[in-house]
């Protein structure tokens, strides 16, 4: 990475301000991601009308990463490591905004929820919803430490988020079965946590940006895959 | 691209002006068909590299050349090469446009008449009408062959050149910093003709212009102080050099 200041005094600065929209907009889709799990776990609905109202802040700090990705381009031609942070803001801001729109839609999710959900459902989610948590909390830490090392973690750990998946849709099968008149709730929480994953799977798509911005390279495999979902017997 | 075979191949060069060392230990290999771009800051020694394939550097005094260049496998820097048939072979076109003071026609008839490259006027005509063909000029010119050379547009003067340099069909074409003195159409149209020449010739061309480098060449050279630093595929030198200096320099971070 290179340290030395741009001799262009007002490229350096724009090049900062977008680095600094993405970390902002990455903390906000971090705090939306992690009251949405709070408030599912807890069935808060309350808390869910916020996340549902302040989605709109990460879209708007998304457009405005648009704008100052397409005045880059057209201003400075970046290149080298300028180009791959552009083409990476851009790709990793798209991610992190779909993880929002996940978020928001987890949260819509609740309203219809009673608030006495069997403790192994709330508990399985829980579990997931944490792991991606961290997961974007690990991946927004590389971004800022530009760590190639943790980028390639988080890649990896997603296969835990498809195992913890799987064991959530099985929760939510067993509730169904047990009473075929939870088919309306059991159909909200597969959607939950269908999008608890994606959300995760988005993580992952910052972590292979990132690691492009880094190295040059795109990483190479594909990605580690967890267990599909089939209902255990 | 990588199949290529070399077309000049560069060995430990060292170049001094005087006391001045203009390069430093110089190894490059220029592919045959295609563009090289050698870029870096003024006084690099990119333009004394170019300068070194047709022996230019020879009309300079002071100038010391130790090393090797060798084109198609023949060594050219010792003294029993026939110079003049060196720069047959490889031509070259300047930062600003210089016809000589003659009209079209003869600016592009001189090279293959001092060459004996035309033994009657209908073949003289043949290689001036293919030469301008080929610059992408001789639509604009066709009618007016006998009005001074001088008298075209700055463009057009620099096309007429090039037009000039492949009429004794050379193998390479060397480009000094070709479009710095031309507008963006005109640079638009060498840079268009330069991507139909590189079929026929091999181009090395030496330009400020990174964009102009990546729009161009294949493979982009980078010189910093007298050495190469780096020389790679464009496609690489500009996403993801190796050397650091290289992206200090392609990102505006030189100091």
């Amino acid at each position: 990475m290179s340290e030395e200041k741009r001799i262009v005094k007002s490229y350096e600065e724009e090049m900062q301000s977008l680095n600094d929209d993405l970390v902002k907009m990455g903390s906000l889709t971090e705090s939306q991601l992690s009251d949405t799990i709070q408030a599912i776990v807890k069935i808060d609905k309350e808390a869910a009308e916020n996340i549902i109202k302040n989605d709109a802040q990460i879209n708007e700090l998304r457009a405005k990463i648009d704008d100052q990705i397409s005045t880059v381009l057209v201003k400075r031609a970046p290149m080298a490591i300028d180009l791959r942070t552009t083409i990476s803001s851009l790709k990793i801001s798209h991610d992190l905004e779909r993880i929002g729109d996940l978020a928001k839609s987890v949260a819509k999710k609740i309203e219809p929820l009673p608030i006495d959900l069997p403790q192994e459902l709330t508990g399985s989610l829980k579990r997931l919803g944490e792991l991606v948590q961290k997961q974007l909390n690990n991946v927004l830490d590389a971004y800022i430490t530009k760590s190639k090392d943790k980028a390639v973690d988080v890649w990896r750990n997603d296969e835990q988020v498809d195992d913890l998946t799987h064991i959530a849709m099985n929760e939510v099968a067993n509730f169904l079965g047990k009473n075929k008149k939870n088919l309306e709730l059991a159909t909200h929480l597969l959607f939950v946590t269908k999008n608890i994953e994606r959300a995760g799977d988005h993580v992952t798509n910052i972590a292979e940006s990132l690691y492009y911005l880094i190295e040059g390279e795109y990483l190479e495999g594909a990605r580690p895959k967890g267990k599909e979902f089939v209902k255990d017997k | 691209m990588t199949n290529n075979k070399v077309k000049i191949k560069t060995e430990k060069l060292d170049v001094f002006y005087g006391q001045k060392q203009a390069l430093k230990n110089v190894n490059l290999e220029i592919f045959n068909r295609e563009v090289t771009a050698l870029i870096g800051p003024s006084g690099c020694g990119k333009s004394t590299y170019i300068r070194c394939i047709n022996r230019m550097n020879d009309v300079i005094e002071t100038c010391k050349i130790s090393g090797s260049i060798k084109i198609d496998g023949q060594e050219i820097n010792n003294k029993q090469i026939d110079v003049v048939r060196l720069r047959e072979r490889i031509g070259m076109v300047f930062q600003k446009p210089n016809p000589f003071p003659k009209s079209i026609y003869d600016n592009v008839a001189y090279g293959p008449q001092i060459h004996g490259l035309a033994d009657h006027k209908d073949k003289l005509d043949q290689i001036v009408q293919t030469s301008l063909k080929k610059s992408a000029l001789w639509e604009e010119v066709k009618d007016r062959l006998d009005e001074p050379g001088t008298s075209l547009s700055g463009g057009q003067q620099q096309r007429l050149c090039i037009a000039r340099a492949i009429s004794v069909n050379p193998e390479v074409i060397l480009m000094d910093e070709p479009c710095s003195a031309l507008d963006p159409i005109a640079t638009a149209k060498i840079e268009e003709l330069m991507e139909e020449l590189k079929k026929t010739f091999t181009i090395v061309i030496v330009t400020h212009s990174m964009a102009q480098a990546v729009r161009v060449s294949q493979r982009t050279g980078f010189f910093h102080l007298g050495n190469l630093i780096e020389v790679d595929t464009t496609d690489k030198m500009f996403k993801n050099p190796n050397n650091k200096m290289t992206q200090d320099y392609i990102t505006g971070r030189f100091g």
